[in-house]
């Protein structure tokens, strides 16, 4: 025989599938829908059972071919075929019993349920060997996957040390982690495209239908790096051009390990790797500018009441509690107005109250604000009389105070701050006097000059 | 009169018996076709359900196009003002310092540099041409910096230098409209806009993204430079003036005072409001919104626009002259359109095509008069933001569309009277500073010619990338609905520089 045949009966597998499907599907509903002394459908349903019995054996056959020439394992297929001969067995056996009787055998319909169930569950065990076994458990509601008990069990990439990472492993600890989120989906011994498994580094060495992947010292000539680096339009390219491609970087881990002699045992620091390629796999733990504890989101209600008087209030961003409160369009705000930001004191993170009628009055209200990171009072008749206040805004990190009337002794009230960063006091009577003064935070007085230069004037 | 009214009713009582069972069946079933038709069209959407799917809080929008909306992540930045020099400065004479193109000056330029090439003007072998700046190293980071620039070698460490960006584009609209709408075709929206759509703007007096042009033209590229594109049109830049009016036609008229404005407003305003009560659409409340808008704009934007009443000092640390349009009055309006909480001020300074052909267009003169136009006044810019402390969350991008080539232009293949660089797109130098950038770093490498990029290299959608990151926007889930795809300002590009990244 031509030697395609058999693979290519195989690939109708996929089709072959859904006669039996409907076929018997069409016998087991008649069955429920005539009455137990009816006969009127008893040679429909006897044709369904026959015609179902023996697609339900072609697409046995051909789904054994596909296992023999596709790269499947037994473990993998085992039931599915198990169940789909089941299934065939099945169907002849009721079609036998339709024809040995004239009236209809007994439990037909518990027989018939029976034979339902088998097929759908060979069907489902199918299903799940070419779409993967969360197909249908992907696109439920998060809730709904948790309750029925499954766990989102992403791939994690690549995580390096910023510290010590010349020690790590190169393969276990680099290039598999990267086989595992890029490749790993299609090349495991259950799914083992081109034949090809990259789980673990004897099996990479083992390499796939066309041989070896892996070249020692020669990337070029290394599938696993040059398939990477093949143009995204080019069929070979690796990974297939809809899949989710590997950062540049990693490519580059890849090259240099290969480069390296691709051995189990090498370290990252022996090859030529910089720690710039690495940059974007270090963990960084980023330390959040504004407090990293958890406070209750204002609700709609007082946003839109803020927003409706005219305070500008939004969120830090769209998943944060964390509020900034801004009096740009308020400009007549006074300390009377304090008690409209009060329903927000929790939330408040930024606030701006340059420009409006506020005095120093309104200070002693502020320390109500436990998690106020950056205030602004720019241009506001704060004199700098009290505030040693500020004090107990534990979390305070700028204070603007720009175009106030604050001097120098007034400011130093707040090196007790136990976190203040930066102060801000540009155009004020403390910008003013010549200040040798050491801060425990950094003070910024501006009054920045560009002195003129003879250049300033030459015109070419 | 009864009679009429019986017979009126009569008509209907047929008319509806006439509709039979088979009417209202048939009618079912075309008119589903339309439904079916509906999704296949979205494309002549207004945009209304793209704005749901990009998580835009729908109602609130609707309203007001510009009410200012939470970044998806925090970010580092509030406020954007880009400098854009339209018609491309030389790298080679302000940032990226090759004195071994010095050493070559004159001499025929390698065989392998032109191979392949096309340039806009340069034919056969043309001669390289040595850095006509003196260059020297300056403040803590040690940056290069030419003597073209003397007061911006002083702020260099508030920057982070691009040395090797490169564009796919040498003529100037294609490469400006790429480097400001991510596109060299026409129709995309540009930076400003997609910025403004994503997070509306802050002081609801002022326009959200302004746009202010120096060196007496606009760019090449028109103004679909700072165009919205697809984005609903409200997000488009609003180019002020620094002369006369900064935005025309928002002046009263003679004889119409504020009050009658006022009353005038409301009036209309009533009449939209009996009208959206009746129909309930929610364009009629945008436009209510945008009158009450226009006339908070007519008190604000002039005080804003006015650098009169800035002190003496600050007019010496800009080198400002009120009245007159000059790249300085601009920077200086951009800090105090910032400081009032405007998003995006972006500045045009035309004047950089230096290819040698005249006097104003010579490297070694024409291009330093114009060094002297916006040394002091961005360096003074970067300054005053610090002083205010704006640095914080304001961030400054300087760049032109293009670079210049390290050879001399020879334009017909003659050579010319003035020294002068063709347009080139391999590698040219850009800076950034402020909310988020790591002070004093600089990334990218050139080659010894200064030609192309050897290391480092960054695209103009990494910029993009960097920049949407640093306003607290993931580029690639950032993301408006047209014709039927999910748009990108970076499209299917872009990734984040993280070495300027503080």
């Amino acid at each position: 025989m031509i030697e395609f045949i058999l693979p290519l009966f195989g690939r109708f597998h996929p089709i072959l599938v859904h006669l039996p499907i409907g076929i018997l599907t069409f016998g087991i509903v008649l069955v429920f829908i005539s009455r137990n002394d009816q006969t009127k459908y008893k040679d429909s349903i006897r044709l369904a059972f026959l015609l179902g019995g023996i697609f339900a054996v072609l697409s046995s056959i051909s789904g054994f071919l596909q296992y023999q020439h596709e790269g499947f394992t037994w473990e993998t297929v085992q039931f599915h075929f198990i169940l789909g001969c089941a299934t065939a067995i099945a169907s002849f056996g009721l079609f036998y019993e339709m024809n040995r009787t004239s009236s209809s055998p007994k439990n037909l319909k518990l027989k018939s349920g029976g034979l339902f169930a088998l097929m759908l569950f060979t069907g489902h065990l199918g299903g799940n060997i070419t779409h993967g076994e969360e197909y249908l458990i992907e696109v439920l509601p998060p809730e709904l996957q948790n309750l029925i008990g499954y766990e989102i069990e992403a791939e994690k990439g690549l995580v390096l040390p910023e510290q010590g990472w010349e020690e790590l492993v190169y393969y276990d600890e680099v290039v598999q982690p990267i086989l595992n989120q890029n490749c790993k989906s299609c090349h495991n011994p259950k799914n083992l495209k081109g034949e090809l498994d990259l789980t673990s580094f004897d099996k990479l060495l083992e390499g796939g239908e066309d041989g070896s992947i892996l070249t020692a010292g020669n990337p070029e000539e290394s599938a696993l790096y040059s398939r990477l680096v093949l143009p995204k339009e080019d069929e070979d390219h690796m990974p297939p051009k809809e899949k989710k491609q590997p950062e540049k970087e990693a490519i580059e881990l890849i090259r240099a390990w290969i480069d390296l002699g691709a051995t189990k045992s090498s370290k990252l620091g022996e090859s030529s790797i910089s720690p710039e390629t690495l940059e974007p796999f270090f963990h960084r733990v980023e330390k959040s500018f504004y407090p990293e504890v958890a406070v209750e989101a204002a609700s709609d209600e007082s946003l839109s009441r803020l927003k409706s008087e005219s305070f500008f209030a939004e969120k830090v961003s769209e998943n944060s509690n964390w509020l900034m409160i801004s009096c740009v369009n308020f400009q007549n705000f006074s300390n009377q107005d304090w008690s409209k930001l009060t329903e927000v004191k929790n939330q408040i993170v930024y606030l701006d109250f340059t420009g409006t009628q506020i005095t120093d009055a309104i200070l002693d209200s502020l320390n109500m604000l436990e998690n106020l990171t950056v205030l602004k009072l720019n241009q506001t008749g704060i004199s700098g009389k009290n505030l040693q206040v500020l004090n107990s805004n534990k979390n305070l990190k700028h204070l603007y105070l720009n175009k106030t009337r604050v001097d120098l002794p007034s400011i130093q009230v707040l090196n007790e701050h136990p976190i203040l960063e930066k102060v801000f006091a540009f155009d004020t009577p403390l910008a003013n006097n010549e200040t040798k003064e050491k801060f425990n935070f950094i003070l910024e007085i501006g009054k920045y000059q560009l002195p003129a230069l003879p250049t300033d004037t030459i015109v070419y | 009169m009864k009679k009429v009214e019986k017979l009126i009713n009569e008509l209907t009582q047929q008319k509806l018996e006439r509709q039979t069972r088979r009417h209202f069946l048939m009618d079912c079933v075309s008119k589903m076709g339309g439904l079916a038709l509906a999704p296949l069209m979205l494309g002549c959407d207004s945009g209304s359900s793209s704005k749901a799917s990009a998580g835009l809080n729908l109602s609130q929008r609707d309203l007001n196009p510009l009410a200012p909306l939470p970044p998806p992540f925090t970010g580092k930045a509030k406020s954007i003002i880009y400098l854009h020099m339209a018609g491309a400065p030389s790298q080679l004479e302000l940032f990226d310092f090759k004195p071994e193109l010095a050493k070559y000056h004159n001499q025929p330029c390698p065989e392998s540099l032109l191979e392949g090439r096309k340039f806009a003007f340069i034919r056969g072998v043309p001669n390289l041409l040595g850095p006509q700046a003196n260059f020297a190293q300056h403040g803590e980071s040690g940056a290069w910096v030419s003597d073209f620039l003397p007061h911006f070698s002083k702020v260099v460490d508030e920057v982070a230098f691009l040395k090797a960006v490169h564009t796919d584009q040498f003529n100037h609209g294609p490469a400006q409209l790429f480097m400001q709408t991510g596109s060299p075709r026409l129709g995309r929206p540009s930076l400003g806009s997609w910025v403004t759509y994503g997070l509306g703007t802050e002081n609801q007096n002022l326009p959200g993204f302004v746009v202010l042009t120096s060196g007496g033209k606009t760019p090449d590229a028109g103004k679909s430079v700072w165009g919205s594109g697809f984005l609903p049109s409200v997000y488009q830049g609003v180019q002020c003036r620094s002369k006369g009016d900064p935005v025309l036609y928002l002046q009263d008229p003679d004889g119409m005072s504020r009050d009658m404005k006022k009353n005038l407003i409301s009036a209309i305003n009533t009449v939209n409001k009996s009208e959206f009560d009746q129909y309930g659409d929610p364009e009629i409340l945008a436009r209510i919104n945008q009158y009450e808008m226009a006339y908070r704009m007519q008190i604000e934007v002039p005080e804003v626009m006015n650098i009169n009443d800035e002190p003496d000092y600050i007019h010496e640390l800009y080198g400002t002259k009120p009245g007159s349009e000059s790249f300085a009055n601009n920077c200086l309006l951009a800090r105090k359109l910032v400081e009032k909480g405007v998003r995006f001020v972006q500045l045009y300074d035309w004047g950089w095509d230096t290819h040698g052909t005249d006097h104003d267009g010579s490297i070694d003169m024409g291009l330093r008069n114009k060094c002297r136009e916006i040394d002091r006044p961005m360096s003074a810019l970067l300054l005053d933001l610090k002083q205010r402390g704006l640095l914080e969350d304001t961030l400054v991008v300087w760049g032109g569309e293009f670079g210049r080539t390290p050879m001399q232009e020879n334009r017909e293949g003659k050579t010319q009277s003035f020294l002068g660089r063709d347009h080139h797109g391999d590698a040219f130098t850009m800076w950034m500073a402020g909310g988020g950038i790591k002070k004093g770093a600089s990334y990218g490498l050139t080659d010894d010619f200064g030609f192309s990029g050897i290391g480092e290299q960054v695209s103009v959608h990494d910029i993009h990338a960097t920049i949407l990151h640093l306003m607290g926007f993931d580029h690639e889930q950032f993301t408006y609905e047209f014709q039927g795809r999910p748009f990108r300002l970076t499209d299917v590009e872009g990734e984040l520089i993280r070495k300027i990244l503080a």
